[in-house]
This record gives structure tokens, C-alpha cells and sequence, in this order.
């Protein structure tokens, strides 16, 4: 029997009281992570309130239904000013679901295990690196579940992207301008690698020829023509303030170059309002980012499951909203029942677009699920409202090893100056060639090296 | 074997149009068990010709058209053999020597002078073809049409100016026995030295990519036509050794941030490239040899003369079965990188030589030296009914004044613009083909004013001449090595973090080129050459996306940035009366160029600002400022202006590399239309 006597101005407090303290304790009832380290979910960390839509609107909206125009002021306090502005006046809708409270369901099993078994390992060096008690690199899962400061979430973020040891995600883009019109359409992959903080892939923790990186990433394109084979590989460095090494293949010099990389507030493509930098909310290195702050908590409103589409056959997601109804992806929330928001500032970028952004982290599994960056003058500038999921519906799964694949599965990037929209989905397959999936033996090869970018680059 | 590999590329071709057609556009999916992708764009490109001097290179851009020059022939030289004493005199010293003024007369080139409006008018379709069997095999094929909309230079017709002379006779006929040929590559010997293409007149297929590319772990190899590009320098190409370039297109006039993208000549080969260590890639190919393809004469950006005929040697001379091979290794260590390469090849710039003419054409017997050497010829030297059978075995075709070179002056002139000798072309001409001395040419040590009468006799006694030249290509060891380094500050967001610094040198021992004279042995030289390469990106302000900087310098100690020997520079011509300074003084300490080049993208990427500027440090720029809108995916609007000089800093054009291109200032429009 869940308590029950804790009123919706308990929780409210509780946040207020602790913000005024300047601590950060996760969990309201108790503490959060010492609640999921023994019972594996999360329901006497927190309050009915909490834990049920029903509950916290009063039952003015029940787990699922649609949260759309009509109702949402009942929610605003749980969403951010845009997305509350596009349920409002653009016809963006939300369904609902269930709060999900099984910790295993909330991220990769073998990370969620070693953030487990890791727990009270990590510290930072002299230099701000996240490391071992005997100063080596991170050795796997979240080196703060339970985190006391913005930094602590974020580096985890930065360590970690995708919580897998490698991931390749197939992609599409579409970007959709005021009118509702899609512009520009693009279709690419993502691969990503750590050589270090491996919980899946031998060797384990480090792969030690590269125990000196953070990881490997590279980005290709497929679609449009014009930029087919443009590729980019970026080597990131362990040190978290060094600029990661970035070469390039563009089509019409037809080999690798290597670029500059410390800009990395331009868009990749024509039309896409989204940065390198915005890559998970942390696209870049941990120490050029400063002034991380928590500032807020509480309740909100995020896609943590059921995000998946196994009913098409690439897993993409329909559209809704806006002008021409192809604005806003299909998507799912849940009440999540504590959000960190932390602040942070682009410190070592001083003529950045933005001026700082405001990232909303789960405190559950501290994913990133929700951003809006500021521009030069504090005005809201863009928002990113993102959705995961295990892959995992009824009988339909796909598995990543011995346990369901999860992982993102598509982004909303909202420009809120100039009302374009950019829509990301994480895809099956493209072309039959480059597959979706974390932990593939071949990654290195296929994707992250020089060699591999001149084939990805076309002939 | 040529044949059956050309009705195959023609084959493909037709299954691919097919295949595209009934696709038209971007499509993806899967066909017997094949999964197969195929994207494409069609494109016009406009070229606004806003030079008001044409082309020099063409006969309706020829300077001397319808310019009065005086010819004053001089004395020949005699048939001494029978005087061993007097020989020496008269064969070395007498011969025009004597200016003979009662036959000075007067000749202007009946050839209008022709602008034209657009220099390159045409509609381009690629489309490409992937082809996947397997995770680790695919084919890859990629189509290239152009269709040339508009005529340039269209009422010139080399058929219109036969006369009693005749017609120009010598040559591949496509190339230059009717009116300009825009897009056909031919070869002496072969029609299709380029066996993946298909062309006419006024259109062109080809196939810049056909492989089959095999992946296993960290190895790629690549089987089938296509090109490659080695190095960071851009446009300097030091390392850049190993693909020709074909500039029968838009020259190297497309946006210089584009590179040679659409220059590079394909062919067929094998490319392995292999991650040897996690830092170090090694690339190694196997091509078939290649040469450049320079524009057809009359076309818009032709630049040889066209009183030339040119032999290209690449069939004949047996260049078309050659390969070249060359291996590179690249390593890179965070802040620093290095590369090195060999390569054994073919130049692909080719070397041009004096060639016999094969013409059997007496000269006219309308003037009076025509009339005597004809007479000479068929009396003294039984030639038959003139000098016809010996000026088949030398380098000059008599031709129909409009169409060859009439006079002295415009003879120095143009080989002070294309860097040859004047006398020293002359001398070879005649000592290199004893054809030549039989009907009295002699040659004239370093004399201008003998050269002149000399010229100036052949010229009146043949009313025209056209020059038949020989085009050879030599095999060079190309040695490289590359550094580069990244600047790291601690200064956030100084101009001086992440520069990208690259020095690239490159060494070819005994290297062949076209030597001054035309002579039959190209002029050999050890040459190095030079790049230095700074890039930076660098915001300047946050409310614009970061501009693209790069700076480049490049030095070479032999030639010039098209290959073009440093001892031809410095002759000074005039459209009128030269004089031996229009004879090549030759410049000393290389050749040095200098390139700056921006890209500014506005938010959103939509539009693009962006410059370019090369300079010849001798004199001579180009500048290239554009513009680029991309409002959608479907859709791209670029303009941009070529302003080229090549006196900017320098009163002798022929100091400066650029002048070559002086004619070329336009303005070319694309639009582009993707699906």
C-alpha cells in the first residue's frame, strides 16, 4: 500500500525547501537512488502525486488520454514554454502513458548494472576529468546517480552519449519552415564509440590502445544527393576540455581533410537548426561548458517509453500539428516524477548564438529529456524535446545482446525565434546497408576510421 | 578489346538511362534480392561572357584580325652543297639576311572579330547508381550528361573559308575541319581514348564513377573507373598527382570551393586503402594512364592557338596501354599529422613537340615566292608539281589565310604569349626537319630580324600556315611529404586556436617539358614544388555562423601553375611591329602563388557569401566572389564573377601566369534542380 498522506504542496515544498538549501537530494520520500539500488523501481521514493498523471491533475486528465489545446493548461506547469505553446496554438498533441518505475526499463541493462556496481567510484582530477579513485578513466554506467551538482550530470551525460559501448543509429531529418512546408529532407547515420567506461564490448573497462579517448563519432549523409557521401569523424580526447580532432570528407574535394573543429554552433546542413553542439544536449567537451547550476525541480512531462513504432516497418514515427499537419512527431509522454534542471554557459566559446541553456535531466537515470538554449540577449532560442524508449512492444522487440535494444528514438528541435522545426528520427535501416543498433563488433571499421570515411564517401 | 569496352560503356549506359528514367529521380528499394539507391540533380549553368576582348585563342578572337602588319621578306637561303668554301656563308650567315623591300607588302587578317554573349550555356544532368550485393560488396555508378544549349562562336565554320589553297587538311577532322566541337575528346589514332564517355558536338556522357568496391575489416578496395584526390592543399596540387583534368567543360572556372570536382579525369583502376594503424591510413592505386584533356579549338575556353594542329600521341605512341601507381601513407597524432607518397606516372600535361604535317598541299602560286619555290621544287628537287611532297615532311600546312598564321608579327606574338620561343621555334622547325631546308628555310641563330624576313617569306610565298605540333607524355617518379599541425591557445575563443597548418612538398627528378623550341626532346629538370596551407573557422560574431578561412601559398621552381616552363615567361609583344623583345627572356626564382579564399554562411545556412582570390605575385589575380541560396532541398541559386587580370601589378602580361586567362571575366548563373 503506497502512502498516500502527502498532499500535492508536499512535494512542492520539499523541492522549494531543499532549493533553498542548496542541497540536492533525489528522491521525496526517500532517498531515490538508495530506493532503486535495493528494490530495483522507484515508488517509495515518491509520492502518489508523482507517480500518476491522474493523480496530479486530479484526474482532469487519466493516463492516456491526449493532452492537446483543451486541456493542457492542467499540465502546464510540466512542460517547457514552447512545447506548451505548440500543444496550444499549433495543435501539437501528446498521448500519455504510465509512469515507468522498473529501473531496468529505464536505460541499457549493462549500463544501468554497472552504474550499480560502480556507485561511489568516480571523482574529478586537477583537471576536471572524471576518473577512478586511482586517477584512471571512467570505468562504466553513471559515475553520479546520485548527483549533488549540475556538473555531476552533466559529465555523466558527456561521458556516456547513447549508454551503449557503441551505437549506430540510422537517421532522418526533416526540417519544416513556419508555414509548415518540409524543406529540406536529409537521411544519414551516427556511429559512436568509447574506449574507455565499456560495460558490453571486450575489453573491458578499456580498450587500451585508445585509453586515451573519450570516444570515437562520426556522422555521414545519404540523402540528399548533394550531400551524399559528406562525412565527418570526430576523435574526442579523454581530457574533457580539449577540442576532439575532426576530419572531414566533402564530396567535391574527394579525399580527407582534417578541419577545424572548435566552432560548433553552425548548422551541419542547410536548413537544420541543430549544432554539433547540441549532439545529446552535451555535443561538447565537458570543460568548455562552466557555471553549471541546478536550478530547479520537480515534475514533468517526457518521453521515456513506448516511443517506439514496431508497427512500420523502418520504426518511423507519423506527424501531426502544425499548419500542413507534418509538424510535430507522434509522441508519447509519461509523468516523470522529479526533473533536474541544471543551467550551464558556453564559457570557452565567447561569440557563441547562445548564452547559456537550460537542460532538464531525469532523475531516475539522468537522461537528458528536455533543452532550451538562450540567445545573446536571454531570449528562449531554440528547444529540444527528445523521446526514448526500450524497443520493446508485446511480442515485438529488438535485442541488443540478451536485453531489449534502448535507446532515443526520435527529437523535436523547435527554432522559437523563427518557428522552423527540425524533426529527427532514429530509423531501422538505410538502404539495406547501415543498420540501427549498439554493441556491433564492426563498428570501428565500418564507421570511425579515415579509411572508413573515404568509403563512406562516396565514389 | 577498345572497341568491345566502348560498346559496353555504351550498353550501360543505355541500361542505366532506363534504369533512371523509369526511377527519375531518387529512389531506394530492392530488386532481386539487390538492394539498389539512386539519387541525381539536373542543373543549367549560364556563363555571361563581360569581356570585350574574345578569346585570343580562336580565330574570331585572333588580335591580329583585320590588324595591318607589313611583311618584308628576305633573301633564302641557297643550295650550297656544291660549294663547300662558300657554305658556311651561305647557308648560316647570308640567308635572310637581305631584307628584299620591292616584295614588302602589306596583309591584314580577313577574319572578323567575334564577342560572344554567353561562354558556356548548358543544361547538366548526373545521376548516380548504387548497387548493394552484400554488406561488404557494392557497385557504384555514377552518370554525367551535359547538353551544350547554346552555340558559341556559331556562324565559324573551318569549310567556310576554303579557297584556292584549299581547306585546313591536317588533324583529326572532328576537331578541326568544321565548325567548333565542343565536347569530343580524339586522339590520332583512337575516337574514343576515353572509353567511358560518349560524345558529340554539343553533348557529353560520361561516367565519372563505375566500381565495384569490396570492404572487409579495415581494407577497402575499389575496382573500376574513378578518381582520386590525394593532399590538403586545395586547387594547388602538390600532392594532387594522381587524376588528369579535363577542361573541356567550364575550364577551371567552376567556384574554387568546388576544387577540381568536376576536372578530374576518371579511370580505370585499383584502389586498395587500408587503416595499417589506428593512426595511420595507407592508400595505394594502380590506374590506367590518363592525360589531361584540354579544350577543342574554337571552343570558348580553348587555349591553344588555333593555327595549331595538334597530334595528340596518346594512342599512337602507344601512352594508352601505360598505367600509373603510386602508394601514400597519411598519419595523424592529435595535433600533429604527417604523409608521405610515391608515385610513378605519366604526366598528364603532356609535352608538345613540332610534328610533320602529313599535308601534301603546294603553296599558291598567286605571289611571286610561291611561284619561284614551286618552280624550284618541282625542277631542282623534282618535288612534282611544287613543294607540296616536302612540306608534307615538315611542321606547317599551308592553309587558307583566315585560318593559319599570315604574319611575323603575329607569329612572335603568340609565342610570347604561350611561352615559347620565337627564333628558337623557328631554328627547330628548320634544323629538325631537313624538309625545311630543301625548299630554304634556314635557321637563324638568335637573330630577330632574320627570323622576321624568314617568317615573313613563307608567310607571303604560302598565304597561311598552320603549325602541326606533336603532343608526348613522359614518365615521372613523383616523391611527397606533408606536415600539419593545430594550433591550440588557452585563450577561449582566440583567432589563433585551431588553425590547421599544412606544408606539402613534392620532388620530381628529371621531369619533361615542352621545351621552348618545339624541339624533338622535351626540356628535362628537376622540379619541386611547394604548398603551405592555413585554414581556420572563426566566428566573428554570434549572430552569424562561423566564416571558413583559408590561406594558400604555393611555390614551384621549374613551371608555372598549368605546367608551363618558367624559361618561356618575359617576352614582350605587340599587336603590331615586334622586336626581339618579343623573344622569352625566361624569370628566375620560380613561380610563387598566393590564394585567400572565405566562406560566410548566413544562420540557417541558406545563404552563402564567399570570395576567392588567387595571385600570381609577378602580377596577375583572380577574383571570384559568389553567391550561394539554397531556399529548399530541391533547390540551389548560385552566382558568381571570375575577374581575371593578368597585368594587375606588371606591364607584360606574359610575367604573369593569369594573363593566359585574361579573356575570361564572366558571370555564370547555376540553378539547380534535385531529386
Amino acid at each position: 500500500m503506497h502512502i498516500r498522506r502527502f498532499d500535492r504542496g508536499y512535494t512542492r515544498r520539499k523541492f522549494l525547501a531543499d532549493a533553498s538549501r542548496g542541497v540536492l537530494a533525489t528522491g521525496v520520500l526517500a532517498p531515490l537512488w538508495d530506493v532503486l539500488a535495493a528494490e530495483g523501481e522507484m515508488t517509495s521514493a515518491y509520492p502518489d502525486e508523482l507517480l500518476s498523471l491522474d493523480a496530479y491533475t486530479q484526474g482532469r486528465i487519466k493516463t492516456g488520454d491526449e493532452i492537446h489545446a483543451g486541456n493542457v493548461e492542467f499540465v502546464k506547469d510540466l512542460l517547457e514554454p514552447i512545447r506548451y505553446e505548440q500543444i496550444l496554438n499549433q495543435g501539437r498533441r501528446l498521448k500519455t502513458t504510465r509512469t515507468t518505475t522498473d529501473l531496468m526499463r529505464l536505460s541499457p541493462w549493462e549500463y544501468i548494472e554497472a552504474t550499480l556496481s560502480n556507485r561511489g567510484k568516480a571523482r574529478f582530477d586537477e583537471r576536471g576529468n572524471v576518473v577512478t579513485a586511482d586517477g584512471q578513466p571512467w570505468i562504466g554506467g553513471n559515475p553520479f546517480p546520485d548527483p549533488k551538482t549540475g556538473l555531476e550530470l552533466f559529465a555523466a551525460q558527456t561521458l556516456s552519449w547513447g549508454r551503449h559501448d557503441s551505437s549506430f543509429y540510422a537517421f532522418e531529418v526533416q526540417d519544416v519552415d513556419v508555414s509548415g512546408k518540409v524543406n529540406f529532407d536529409y537521411a544519414g547515420g551516427w556511429a559512436e564509440l568509447h574506449p574507455v567506461a565499456r560495460v558490453s564490448l571486450s575489453p573491458k573497462p578499456y580498450w587500451e590502445k585508445h585509453k586515451d579517448k573519450l570516444r570515437f563519432q562520426s556522422v555521414f549523409f545519404l540523402e540528399p544527393h548533394q550531400y551524399r557521401g559528406t562525412s565527418f569523424l570526430n576523435i574526442w580526447p579523454y581530457d574533457h576540455k580539449t577540442f576532439p580532432q575532426l576530419y572531414g570528407y566533402i564530396p567535391e574535394f574527394r579525399r580527407i581533410r582534417q578541419h577545424p573543429t572548435d566552432q560548433r554552433f553552425e548548422p551541419l546542413l542547410p536548413g537544420t537548426t541543430m549544432y554539433l553542439s547540441d549532439a545529446w544536449a552535451a555535443g561538447d567537451p565537458l570543460n568548455t561548458w562552466g557555471n553549471y547550476r541546478i536550478v530547479g525541480r520537480g515534475p514533468f512531462l517526457a518521453a521515456i517509453s513506448d516511443g517506439w513504432n514496431p508497427d512500420e516497418a523502418d520504426w518511423r514515427h507519423g506527424t501531426h500539428g502544425g499548419p500542413k499537419g507534418d509538424s510535430f512527431w507522434d509522441t508519447t509522454v509519461e509523468l516523470v516524477p522529479e526533473a533536474i534542471v541544471v543551467e550551464a554557459e558556453p564559457t570557452m566559446f565567447p561569440r557563441a548564438p547562445i548564452s547559456k541553456k537550460r537542460v532538464w535531466f531525469d532523475a531516475r537515470n539522468q537522461v537528458v529529456i528536455g533543452m532550451v538554449t538562450y540567445d545573446r540577449r536571454g531570449q528562449p532560442f531554440r528547444s529540444f524535446d527528445g523521446a526514448y524508449s526500450l524497443y520493446e512492444r508485446g511480442d515485438k522487440k529488438v535485442m541488443d545482446g540478451a536485453h531489449p535494444y534502448w535507446s532515443w528514438t526520435h527529437v523535436i528541435a523547435s527554432d522559437i525565434q523563427s518557428g522552423g522545426i527540425t524533426r529527427l528520427q532514429q530509423v531501422r535501416q538505410l538502404e539495406n546497408s547501415h543498420f540501427s543498433g549498439a554493441n556491433q563488433d564492426d563498428l570501428y571499421d565500418r564507421y570511425l576510421t579515415q579509411s572508413a570515411l573515404l568509403r563512406l564517401g562516396g565514389a | 578489346m577498345r572497341a568491345n569496352m566502348h560498346r559496353a560503356c555504351v550498353c550501360f549506359f543505355g541500361v542505366a538511362t532506363v534504369m533512371s528514367g523509369a526511377a527519375w529521380g531518387q529512389a531506394k528499394g530492392s530488386l532481386f534480392g539487390i538492394d539498389y539507391a539512386t539519387s541525381g540533380y539536373l542543373r543549367t549553368d549560364i556563363a555571361i561572357n563581360t569581356n570585350d576582348d574574345p578569346n585570343p585563342y580562336n580565330q574570331f578572337g585572333d588580335p591580329f584580325n583585320q590588324v595591318t602588319v607589313t611583311r618584308t621578306p628576305g633573301n633564302p637561303g641557297l643550295p650550297v652543297d656544291g660549294l663547300p668554301i662558300l657554305a658556311p656563308i651561305l647557308r648560316e650567315g647570308l640567308p635572310f639576311s637581305v631584307p628584299l623591300g620591292v616584295l614588302t607588302d602589306e596583309i591584314q587578317r580577313p577574319q572578323k572579330t567575334v564577342t560572344n554573349l554567353f561562354n558556356y550555356n548548358v543544361l547538366r544532368w548526373e545521376q548516380q547508381l548504387e548497387l548493394r550485393f552484400s554488406s561488404a560488396l557494392r557497385f557504384v555508378g555514377q552518370l554525367r550528361g551535359i547538353y551544350n544549349l547554346r552555340e558559341y562562336d556559331d556562324d565559324f565554320d573551318a569549310r567556310d573559308f576554303r579557297n584556292d589553297q584549299g581547306m585546313i587538311e591536317g588533324g583529326v577532322p572532328e576537331l578541326y575541319h568544321g565548325k567548333p566541337n565542343h565536347y569530343d575528346y580524339r586522339v590520332d589514332g583512337d575516337d574514343h581514348p576515353q572509353m567511358f564517355e560518349i560524345t558529340g558536338r554539343d553533348y557529353f556522357v560520361d561516367f565519372p564513377a563505375l566500381l565495384l568496391e569490396y570492404s572487409k575489416g579495415p581494407v577497402t578496395v575499389r575496382a573500376g573507373n574513378q578518381r582520386i584526390a590525394w593532399g590538403q592543399a586545395l586547387f594547388f596540387r602538390v600532392m594532387d598527382k594522381v587524376d588528369a583534368l579535363d577542361l573541356r567543360r567550364h575550364l577551371i572556372l567552376d567556384r574554387a570551393l568546388e576544387e577540381y570536382s568536376d576536372e578530374r579525369v576518371p579511370s580505370l583502376g585499383l584502389r586498395v586503402t587500408s587503416q595499417v594503424a589506428s593512426t595511420v591510413v595507407a592508400d595505394a592505386f594502380v590506374k590506367k594512364f590518363q592525360p589531361s584533356v584540354l579544350p577543342n579549338p574554337n571552343t570558348p575556353y580553348n587555349v591553344i592557338p588555333t593555327q595549331f594542329t595538334v597530334h595528340d600521341m596518346y594512342a599512337e605512341g602507344g601512352y594508352d596501354d601505360e598505367v600509373n601507381y603510386g602508394l601514400r601513407l597519411k598519419g595523424d597524432y592529435g595535433y600533429w599529422g604527417w604523409q608521405a607518397m610515391a608515385i610513378r606516372r605519366f604526366n598528364d600535361a603532356g609535352v608538345f613537340r613540332w610534328t610533320e604535317t602529313g599535308v601534301d598541299k603546294d603553296l599558291p602560286n598567286d605571289n611571286l615566292l610561291g611561284t619561284i619555290l614551286n618552280t624550284y621544287c618541282a625542277t631542282v628537287l623534282n618535288a612534282g608539281t611544287g613543294c607540296g611532297p616536302l612540306l608534307a615532311q615538315t611542321a606547317f600546312e599551308v592553309a587558307p589565310t583566315p585560318v593559319s598564321v599570315v604574319s611575323a608579327d603575329e607569329w612572335f606574338w603568340y609565342a610570347a604569349d604561350v611561352r615559347l620561343g620565337g627564333i628558337s621555334a623557328l631554328n627547330a622547325a628548320i634544323d629538325e626537319f631537313p624538309a625545311a631546308q630543301q625548299i630554304l628555310a634556314r635557321s637563324v641563330g638568335d637573330d630577330f630580324e632574320r627570323a622576321h624576313r624568314e617568317l615573313s617569306a613563307f608567310f607571303q610565298a604560302s598565304g597561311g600556315l598552320r603549325g602541326h605540333i606533336a603532343r608526348d607524355y613522359y614518365q615521372e617518379d613523383v616523391f611527397g611529404l606533408g606536415a600539419s599541425y593545430v594550433t591550440e591557445t588557452d585563450e577561449p575563443g582566440s583567432f589563433f586556436n585551431q588553425i590547421i597548418f599544412n606544408l606539402e612538398v613534392a620532388y620530381t627528378p628529371d621531369r619533361a617539358f615542352t621545351p621552348l623550341n618545339l624541339s624533338q626532346r622535351p626540356l628535362r629538370s628537376d622540379e619541386t614544388e611547394i604548398a603551405f596551407v592555413a585554414e581556420k573557422y572563426h566566428r566573428f560574431t554570434s549572430g552569424f555562423p562561423a566564416t571558413y578561412l583559408v590561406f594558400q601559398a604555393m611555390h614551384k621552381t621549374e613551371s608555372d601553375l598549368f605546367g608551363r616552363h618558367l624559361s618561356g615567361y618575359g617576352g614582350e609583344a605587340v599587336k603590331g611591329r615586334n622586336t626581339e623583345k618579343a623573344i622569352a627572356s625566361g624569370v628566375d626564382g620560380g613561380a610563387t602563388y598566393v590564394a585567400f579564399a572565405f566562406l560566410q554562411p548566413w544562420p540557417a545556412y541558406i545563404w552563402e557569401l564567399s570570395a576567392a582570390v588567387l595571385a600570381d605575385v609577378r602580377g596577375g589575380v583572380l577574383v571570384q566572389p559568389g553567391l550561394k541560396w539554397k531556399p529548399s532541398g530541391a533547390f540551389t541559386v548560385e552566382g558568381f564573377y571570375n575577374y581575371i587580370d593578368g597585368t594587375t601589378w606588371n606591364d607584360n602580361p606574359n610575367d604573369s601566369t593569369l594573363s593566359t586567362a585574361d579573356f575570361m571575366n564572366e558571370f555564370t548563373m547555376r540553378f539547380t534542380y534535385q531529386f
